[in-house]
């Protein structure tokens, strides 16, 4: 308790009203009137949006068919379901959806000659420019004039962590942690003014720096308007996209959720004890490890069975899928 | 004022079609000028009430909006598509086919145009054509739930119920909760005389939604015939317990409802028409 007032008291420095009209201010308003300016610049930069192509939209469509084929299959009678999946993994195979079809057969030229690549890669360029430039400048500037300032006292006490985050730049160890620097506090507008800018410019802005640095750790990928990009962020196969998605559809099951519908209804009203319904999964489940013991001839229990000695292989299969995306 | 544009948000918002209520609200807004005080939302007000106005057989209106918001985007292709509405409206179906084309030849991945265009095949009444172009428009748009929906009429009309089946298919698939779609899809199962299926189907309505009426019916009338008819060797089909059990359901149910809220003489008509099954 001693200490802490002592401590206290030792640090009862004052800060020149001159420093808050003539840094700690100023430095705020470049701030804003930095991010406003940047917002305009992207805004004339980026010009029209880029038209999109019907073939790659139709390309991911196709392929989010898949997708909705295996999750929501469910609702879909056996015949309905057995029917689209033969149909989408001969259409994925054969490449009927893919933007080029022949596109995997052609041997691959150097990318930076596809002129809609080298389009995105400027695009990101363009904007991580955007975004480095303007940053730079000011934590120059803040550094050139301003370093080793002590600008602001927070009026709450923090604890020893927040040291390497609010006194950047000056290298003191005993100075109390609610004291802030001139870095550190360009590092918490830059973060902070986020919803300033949201305020002036409306919500979408280009001033977003949060945004911009997520653009940067995934620099030169291909947003939605531009060709798939593979993780190296060089354009992906679609065909082995197509193809892993084909091989995701043959290992799902088909699995119909109106099997017991009267059975569900009658519970619903009451009719059936609730029990009922866990009986049924309990016999469904039995049923099928008890068919799977017996060889029986019987088309239902032989899908079954294969159902149940597949499974493992479909987890595997799912692995590898993955893997080639 | 203010209620005015929030109602007419929550209508953009839910995409409900009220023409009447929209042009109510939406008419004194524009021909007071309040409406520019919405700021960026005013064209959307203008774009709403504009097709409205269009439904409503208000031409003077919807010119009005339409000149206000090609002052503003001029070029526009989604204002282009106001100006072919107001042409089908009046009935000049090639100029509004033009103006279609013309957009789909200025961006071939405008969906609102697209489907217009699909939309004025059917009304010149060329539903095969219309067909086509909506299958064609299809197989790139999967996802457009309401596509399938319209892909579905248009095949019913033709008496194409496997078609039409396939259609509720996909929308089951996309939009699975909602019972209005698996109640549509259980009517075509039961025209095609599919009455397994279709009972079942006509089950999930009623899971999904309690006391259907529409639903209720359609399982009397599937397992009326499924009773008659000899029972199914098939080990998926319902068995003979369970129908009699679902049958006596409905029957219940429909009478209960019919006794709640209904005049004695309705009452009475369902009740003649279950003893008729």
């Amino acid at each position: 308790m001693g200490a802490w007032t002592v401590l206290q008291e030792r640090q009862a420095m004052l800060l020149d009203p001159a420093i808050r009209d003539w840094v700690l201010i100023p430095i705020m308003i470049v701030m804003v009137l930095v991010g406003i300016v940047r917002h305009q610049v992207t805004v004339l930069l980026n010009g029209t949006p880029k038209k999109a192509d019907l073939k790659s939209a139709r390309e991911t469509k196709a392929l989010q068919r898949g997708g909705i084929l295996r999750a929501h299959g469910t609702h879909l009678p056996e015949h309905a379901f057995e029917a689209r999946k033969t149909f989408l993994s001969d259409a994925f195979e054969k490449g009927t959806y893919e933007k080029d079809p022949n596109a995997s057969s052609k041997p691959k030229g150097n990318v930076m000659q596809d002129p809609a690549y080298v389009e995105t890669m400027m695009d990101g360029m363009k904007k991580n420019m955007m975004n480095i430039i303007p940053q730079t400048v000011i934590m120059a500037w803040i550094n050139f004039f301003f370093s080793g300032f002590v600008l602001i006292k927070l009026p709450f006490p923090l604890t020893i962590r927040f040291k390497s985050m609010l006194q950047r730049g000056i290298e003191t160890s005993d100075m109390d942690v609610s004291w802030v620097s001139s870095l550190s506090w360009y590092f918490l507008n830059l973060f902070g003014l986020q919803s300033v800018f949201t305020l002036i410019l409306g919500s979408g802005h280009a001033a977003d720096a949060m945004r911009d640095m997520q653009a940067m750790s995934t620099m030169g990928m291909g947003a939605a308007a531009g060709p798939q990009m593979g993780p190296t962020g060089q354009p992906a196969d679609m065909h082995k996209i197509f193809l892993s998605e084909k091989e995701n559809l043959d290992l799902t099951e088909h699995e119909w959720g109106l099997e017991n519908v009267e059975m569900r209804v009658l519970v619903k009203y009451g009719k059936l004890p609730r029990s009922v319904l866990v009986d049924y999964k309990k016999a469904k489940s039995l049923g099928s490890a008890s068919s799977q013991s017996a060889s029986s001839p019987s088309s239902a229990s032989a899908q079954i069975a294969a159902a149940a000695s597949s499974s493992p292989a479909v987890t595997a299969g799912k692995k590898k899928g993955r893997r080639q995306v | 004022m203010v209620n005015a544009a929030k109602l007419l948000q929550d209508l953009r918002a839910s995409a409900e079609r009220k023409p009447d209520v929209v042009v109510r609200l939406g008419k004194p807004l524009i021909d007071s000028g309040a409406v520019m005080k919405l700021d960026a939302d005013a064209w959307l007000v203008y774009e709403q009430v504009a097709i409205a106005a269009l439904d409503v057989g208000d031409d003077v209106l919807a010119h009005k909006c339409i000149q206000a918001l090609e002052a503003k985007f001029p070029g526009s292709a989604r204002v282009n598509r106001l100006n072919g509405m107001k042409f089908e409206a009046v009935g000049k179906l090639t100029e509004a086919a033009a103006i279609y084309k013309a957009i789909l030849e200025e961006d071939e991945t405008n969906v609102l145009a697209a489907k217009r265009q699909v939309m004025l095949l059917r009304a010149m009444g060329l539903p095969t054509d219309a067909i086509s172009a909506l299958v064609k428009y299809l197989d790139i748009n999967y996802t457009d739930f309401e596509g399938w929906l319209q892909l579905a009429d248009l095949y019913l009309e033709e008496l194409m119920y496997g078609q039409a089946a396939f259609c509720m298919e996909e929308v089951l698939m996309l939009q699975s909760q909602n019972h209005i779609f698996h109640l549509k899809y259980a009517e075509i199962l039961y025209t095609q005389e599919n009455y397994q299926l279709a009972l079942k189907q006509f089950c999930r309505v009623i899971e999904l939604c309690k006391d259907h009426v529409r639903g209720l019916y359609g399982i009397k009338l599937c397992t009326s015939r499924l009773l008659k008819s000899a029972p199914s060797k098939d080990a998926t089909a319902t068995s003979q317990e369970d129908l009699k059990a679902i049958d006596l359901l409905a029957t219940e149910r429909l009478i209960a409802v019919y006794s709640a809220n209904g005049a004695a003489s309705t009452k009475s008509i369902s009740t003649k028409w279950i003893e008729c099954l």
